[in-house]
């Protein structure tokens, strides 16, 4: 069976993961100084994605429960990346932090999506009557 | 067999109503995409049953029928939003594109997405396994591209019939004296199903020598054809994006 609730949130932790590692493309892109023409196209792809990060990250956290875990972290990211010419003007420092908590956030989005699949597979080889039945079994024991 | 969808949705996160309703669907394996450069991109890189474009009535339809034109088996269909117009219906219909109306109950987008979903073709063509002593080339295109092979064939005036298998299905290409004389992919014959042939970058092929159609849907010389093909693969690839 499948869970609405628990698809729902897969869903969005999987888009957030695609903008996320679209995002530290172009961010690596920027970084490297091997490659000096960053295209119009690339900066207006960065823009695009960061405006949708920046539009969703907080519902789709508040969402996955995971606001006061990565939220800053996600700000700080989308802050200090402004372009991926800004990217590549960043001090060291600066720089370090970026992937420090493009790293943080990552990771969660990472972990909540295999929490999930983890949770889906379990799901599916349960029918609906299982599911119910095992919760009401499982309901723990009020005193009276 | 799961079904493979492309949704393409540009706001997948705020105007999500259908794409709840097709993570409800099982057997169903739905993969988001924002815009038309990511649909190209997954389209060649991976096998989906259909595509599904929400949106603006006007705008859904122009980006199908623009993948159309780099896709033309691909199985199409637009979620509208606000009601369709007549001139629409006549493009999309033109275009062999399925209009769904999304201005409806919950309930009733749920019928018209899950009948769309259960419409698509699920019947993937299995590889062919062993080799037949009567198939004179046999490969993978990975390592040679439906163009090089062809083009191959073609120059040393080969008659016989190709055989295309992969994950989208079974194909033949049937060829006279080194020029193409009758393609078929499913439902669709002729240069659109060289084209779509053309796009293939896994699965087998096989060749049988002698073996001639009777039927002729592809009238240009094979030149023409590859030429035109080669341009029409080079602006696909340009839709996606850097």
């Amino acid at each position: 069976m499948r869970d609405k609730d628990l698809e729902t949130k897969l869903r969005l932790v999987t888009l957030q993961l695609e903008n996320w590692k679209k995002l530290h493309d172009l961010i690596t892109y920027g970084l490297d100084k091997a490659k000096p023409i960053i295209s119009t196209e690339q900066e207006h792809q960065f823009t695009e994605i960061r405006g949708n990060l920046l539009q969703e990250i907080e519902y789709v956290f508040r969402e996955l429960n995971m606001v006061a875990e990565v939220s800053g972290k996600a700000m700080s990211v989308l802050q200090r990346g402004v372009s991926v010419r800004g990217v590549r003007d960043l001090s060291n420092e600066e720089v370090r932090r970026l992937e420090t908590d493009w790293n943080g956030v990552f990771t969660k989005l990472g972990l909540m999506q295999g929490h999930l699949k983890a949770r889906r597979k379990d799901l599916a080889e349960q029918t609906a009557f299982s599911y119910y039945l095992n919760r009401l079994l499982q309901r723990p024991a009020t005193a009276r | 067999m799961e079904t493979r969808l492309l949704a393409l949705n540009a706001d997948p996160v705020f105007q999500d109503r259908a794409l709840a309703i097709l993570d409800q669907i099982e057997s169903l394996e739905t993969q988001i995409v924002r815009n038309l450069s990511e649909a190209v991109q997954a389209l060649l890189e991976e096998n989906f049953d259909g595509l599904l474009i929400e949106g603006d009535a006007a705008l859904a339809v122009d980006q199908a029928t623009n993948l159309r034109q780099h896709f033309p088996s691909l199985t199409i269909a637009c979620l509208l939003q606000g009601g369709r117009r007549s001139d629409i219906s006549l493009r999309a219909k033109e275009q062999n594109i399925e209009l769904l109306s999304g201005a409806r109950s919950d309930r009733r987008l749920g019928a018209t997405l899950t009948r769309f979903v259960r419409s698509l073709d699920t019947q993937a063509g299995a590889a062919s396994e062993g080799i037949d002593p009567c198939h004179s080339l046999i490969g993978n295109l990975n390592q040679f591209s439906a163009a090089e092979i062809l083009q191959m064939s073609c120059l040393s005036q080969r008659s016989g019939r190709f055989t295309f298998k992969s994950g989208r299905g079974n194909s033949e290409i049937y060829l006279q004296q080194g020029s193409v004389r009758h393609a078929v992919f499913g439902s669709v014959e002729g240069e659109a199903a060289v084209a779509e042939i053309f796009r293939w970058r896994q699965g087998r092929f096989y060749f049988e020598e002698g073996i001639i159609s009777q039927e002729q849907t592809v009238n240009r010389p094979w030149a023409h054809l590859l030429i035109d093909n080669l341009q029409k693969l080079d602006e696909t690839l340009e839709l996606v994006s850097v």
